[in-house]
């Protein structure tokens, strides 16, 4: 994948934010030059933004730990700080930020946020959203603001960290985070089943809702996608079919006791067999799941959201499009990387109107997550319009009133 | 239409004088609301408005002028449209359980109040979702999931009362918030009409949806922001099991050290409540639980998950508990000493009526390990004023909820209530916490947002308020203090003859 912030492009790296702030102030006053926050650099691709010029705000030394009260079980951090030397800090005290992030020596918790990326275990832990208590940034006005606080409960004020989840930093640069932290657990396991018919697989999943186990991630990945994610973790998955992954967490005897307990469920599927996969294995594949999203050099990524009901339908037709697709199943999100045969704009095009079909508006929306810069400003970056576009446009322009912060991120929704 | 003199909010007001009861445009707006409800659905003589003068914060009293009860998002619409029309000021109200005076119709107007639309609209057990109206009871949605495996998690005490769309308001918490997250993290989407009444969708039944998390956003906007008509909330599993304990200790200390212990263990039970020995008393005199009367503080423990994981976790929590010199735990071993049990805590509230005519609950928050010191406080505070303060709290989350016992007769006394009230607020802002967990601003609290934020935090609230609300018609003068550099924006008592029952 191509660069994308390939135009004329100078860095600041702030060592504060209130040196973040002063030029953010001065650059609304004066040089109004286009901004674009850059955390670990690792999701600059996502929603594929156009290239420009301006100025890369480098958060990198934006890296410390403001507070640890260990026994409270949150933390506040800079937004700099990557999110492997965050797991380190707080692992040694027995506690995680349960969140999946690709790269994740090199993805910063400010990114994370704002590109609101998440990965198997949202299944059972949910999303960066629900681990934020309290949030500083800086809009494009240079006006340093915080909502929340440092205790895990708190409802005063309006909760402006969700404003920011996922805004791909176009509404403010997101410079110090409060997060509630959870218990590591003791072990986990994976199970996986292979499947020869989407019926099955499906049929399968949709028994996770009645399931006696409780687990923590639940991924599917159709046959090239597992050979490419078996390839990856260097494990022995059945790469000739249909592979569903159930994960689970906890102390060894309830995680043995689970998985022995799906196999037994989910005989009536007729997978075609199943393997319970130890921890140190388990987690490689894991990782694999993880990074997938990210992993591909082929020219374009979609990522499409359905209810898991019918997620299904499209996985079939992004699997006779020659599409790997992996998704993590039981919240119906898939990510698909297109085929190396869909080399021009138009054969994606193409493609994208196929797949189109497969969803309705009510059960779901595709987006291009990633793709080469060039073809960006050509693709329907998201595939329908969003509910509620005329107020996110008065909030873009009400934080962000003369278009200096990622403009184009947020510009290209208007294409929709 | 109403004596707005008796405010002491100065924000320009719509000029409600021109819609005094038996004005001409007064009874324009009330025949013309009338053709959209219908008569039985709207009330605007005086004695029948008096119920609508205050929810549970009872220490500010103002009554609307005309209360209105739609059956429907377009009937709402409608409306707001009126009242935008009319220039005058309307909020909505759930079931009126808002402890910070989120329901109070500071300068009257129009109260919309939403019990009437409380159908579930769709159960979605394989997509883990419900769609329901916002007048629904939050525990008539989990009554209705009985037997599916599913039940919806934010449980606030009040729960058998409280709407879901008053929940949404004020991204309420609970007793078991502390494993399954507070409102906002069960809310998928939801339909709001705008204070201009036009009619907006926000989020969805899927995981994500493209743009900016705005329903993120307007859960906990206490109202500020329009009227939910619909909300789209995500179920939960029910557990396969649970553990229900009470552990009885001497002295709050060692109960505050054991509810820190147990986290720090990396267990997060599904519930942590405290009650002190005030409200134990309480509690007893009430429902006749068999609670041990000098028992300094009582712990509820629940665990829930797997049955094959509970017993292990039991054992930690027990070897902790006596670690912390517990004195006696007390099991719960069927599904009806658990149902007791929580009786006892969900009901706490109703038993202080047996202690005082009227009681005003705090609702503070304090980092977990920092508990110790603010139960000192609370006591201390208690004897500074000659004041009577129990406490039942969600300890897990360091959310406490001192509750001050007065009587509303003495004016004096709400003056102590007052000052008390903020002195604690004051402590646990100081140790690092919040005022507020679960309640709300509201107008209670409003004098606290400017030492809990700086002018920049307000205005960059104001600024995302005023895109949903610009004009500020929408349950008006609450959450953002109007001026900054106020000291205090809070009302005063609306009707002050008005006085508790015995």
């Amino acid at each position: 994948m191509s660069p994308t912030h390939s135009g004329s492009q100078e860095e600041f790296v702030p060592a504060s934010q209130t040196e973040l702030s002063r030029f953010m102030t001065d650059n609304t006053a004066a040089a109004q030059k286009q901004i674009f926050p850059v955390g670990g650099r690792t999701s600059l691709s996502v929603c594929c933004p156009a290239s420009q010029s301006g100025t890369l705000i480098c958060t990198s030394q934006l890296n410390r730990v403001i507070d640890y009260p260990v026994r409270d079980m949150t933390i506040t951090v800079e937004a700099g700080m990557r999110l492997d030397q965050l797991n380190e800090i707080v692992s040694a005290e027995g506690q995680r930020l349960p969140i999946d992030v690709p790269q994740s020596n090199r993805a910063t918790v400010g990114g994370v946020i704002a590109t609101n990326t998440c990965g198997p275990r949202r299944f059972s832990y949910g999303t960066i959203r629900d681990y934020v208590i309290g949030i500083s940034a800086i809009d494009g006005k240079g006006n340093l603001f915080k909502s929340g606080g440092r205790v895990v409960k708190n409802v005063a004020g309006y909760d402006l960290s969700k404003m920011l989840v996922g805004s791909l930093g176009t509404l403010a640069v997101i410079s110090q985070v409060s997060l509630n932290l959870r218990p590591k657990p003791e072990t986990m396991s994976m199970v996986w089943f292979a499947f020869d018919s989407f019926q099955n697989a499906d049929r399968a999943l949709e028994a996770i809702v009645t399931s006696g186990t409780r687990p923590t991630a639940v991924e599917y990945c159709n046959s090239k996608a597992a050979r490419q994610i078996a390839a990856e973790s260097r494990s022995e998955l059945p790469s000739e079919h249909q592979v569903v992954c159930v994960c689970f967490e906890g102390p060894a005897n309830v995680v043995n006791w689970q998985a022995d307990q799906i196999r037994e469920e989910w005989k009536t599927f007729s997978p075609l067999s199943s393997q319970i996969v130890g921890a140190e294995k388990a987690t490689k594949l894991y990782n694999a799941f993880t990074e997938y999203q990210t992993s591909s050099d082929d020219p374009v990524t979609l990522k499409a959201v359905l209810l898991p009901s019918q997620m299904m339908k499209f996985v079939e037709a992004a699997s006779q499009l020659n599409i790997a697709v992996q998704a993590h199943a039981a919240d119906g999100i898939v990510f698909g990387h297109l085929p190396d045969s869909a080399s021009s704009l138009e054969d994606v095009q193409q493609i994208l109107q196929q797949l189109q079909k497969a969803i309705s508006p009510q059960t779901g929306h595709l987006t291009i997550y990633q793709c080469e810069s060039e073809w960006a400003e050509s693709l329907p970056l998201f595939c329908s319009a969003p509910s509620g576009w005329a107020l996110m446009q008065q909030l873009k322009n009400a934080l962000d009133p003369d278009q200096l912060l990622n403009a184009q991120r947020f510009s290209e929704l208007v294409e929709a | 239409m109403v004596d707005s003199t008796n405010q002491t909010i100065t924000q320009e007001a719509p000029p409600l004088d021109e819609l005094k009861s038996g004005s001409p445009p007064f009874t324009s707006l009330v025949q013309q609301l009338t053709q959209v409800v219908g008569q039985a659905n709207i009330l605007y003589n005086a004695d029948e408005l008096l119920v609508y003068e205050c929810d549970g914060y009872i220490v500010d009293k103002s009554a609307p002028d005309i209360v209105i009860f739609p059956t429907s998002t377009e009937q709402v619409s409608k409306i707001v449209k009126l009242c935008n029309q009319f220039n005058v000021p309307f909020l909505a109200r759930g079931a009126g359980t808002s402890l910070s005076g989120g329901c109070l119709p500071i300068g009257g107007g129009v109260m919309i109040v939403l019990t009437k639309m409380k159908q579930i609209l769709e159960i979605n057990l394989r997509d883990r979702y419900a769609i329901v109206e916002p007048g629904m009871v939050n525990l008539h949605l989990t009554n209705a999931l009985k037997g599916t495996g599913y039940h919806y998690a934010p449980d606030p005490s009040s729960q058998g009362s409280c709407t879901i769309g008053g929940n949404i308001a004020t991204n309420s918490g609970g007793p078991h918030t502390l494993k399954y997250g507070v409102t906002t993290n069960h809310v998928l989407g939801l339909e709001a009409v705008l204070p201009d009444g036009s009619i907006i969708e926000l989020g969805g039944p899927t995981a994500e949806t493209p743009g900016y998390d705005l329903h993120g956003l307007y859960v906990g906007n206490e109202g500020t922001f329009g009227i939910c008509t619909k909300a789209i909330v995500r179920i939960t599993r029910d557990p396969e099991s649970h553990r229900t304990m009470l552990a009885v200790f001497q002295t709050i200390a060692d109960a505050t050290r054991a509810i820190s212990a147990i986290i720090a263990a990396g267990i997060i039970p599904s519930a942590l409540e405290m009650m002190d020995h005030g409200i134990i008393q309480a509690v007893e005199e009430a429902f006749h639980f068999g609670f041990p009367l000098d028992a300094g503080a009582v712990l509820l423990i629940e665990v829930d998950g797997l049955e094959i994981a509970l017993d292990e976790e039991v054992r930690q929590i027990l070897e902790i508990c006596e670690s912390c010199n517990v004195r006696e735990i007390q099991r719960a071993d069927t599904p009806e000493e658990r149902q007791l049990i929580w009786k006892s805590r969900k009901q706490a509230f109703g038993a202080i009526g047996r202690l005082s005519p009227s009681y005003c609950t705090q609702d503070g928050v304090v980092p977990r390990t920092r508990l110790p010191e603010i139960l000192e406080f609370i006591e201390a505070t208690s004897k500074k004023y000659n004041m009577r303060i129990v406490n039942v709290f969600h300890a897990g989350d360091g959310n406490v909820h001192p509750i001050l016992l007065f009587d509303e007769r003495d004016q004096e006394q709400i003056q102590k209530v007052l000052e008390a009230s903020e002195e604690i607020l004051e402590k646990c802002l100081e140790l690092g916490g919040s005022v507020t967990g679960e309640h709300g601003i509201g107008v209670e609290k409003i004098n606290f947002m400017s030492r809990i934020f700086n002018e920049t935090d307000l205005d960059t609230m104001e600024t995302v308020r005023d895109i949903f609300n610009p004009r500020q018609i929408c349950s008006r003068d609450k959450v953002l203090p109007q001026h900054q550099s106020d000291e205090k924006a809070g009302v005063v008592q609306s009707h002050p003859a008005r006085r508790a029952p015995h």
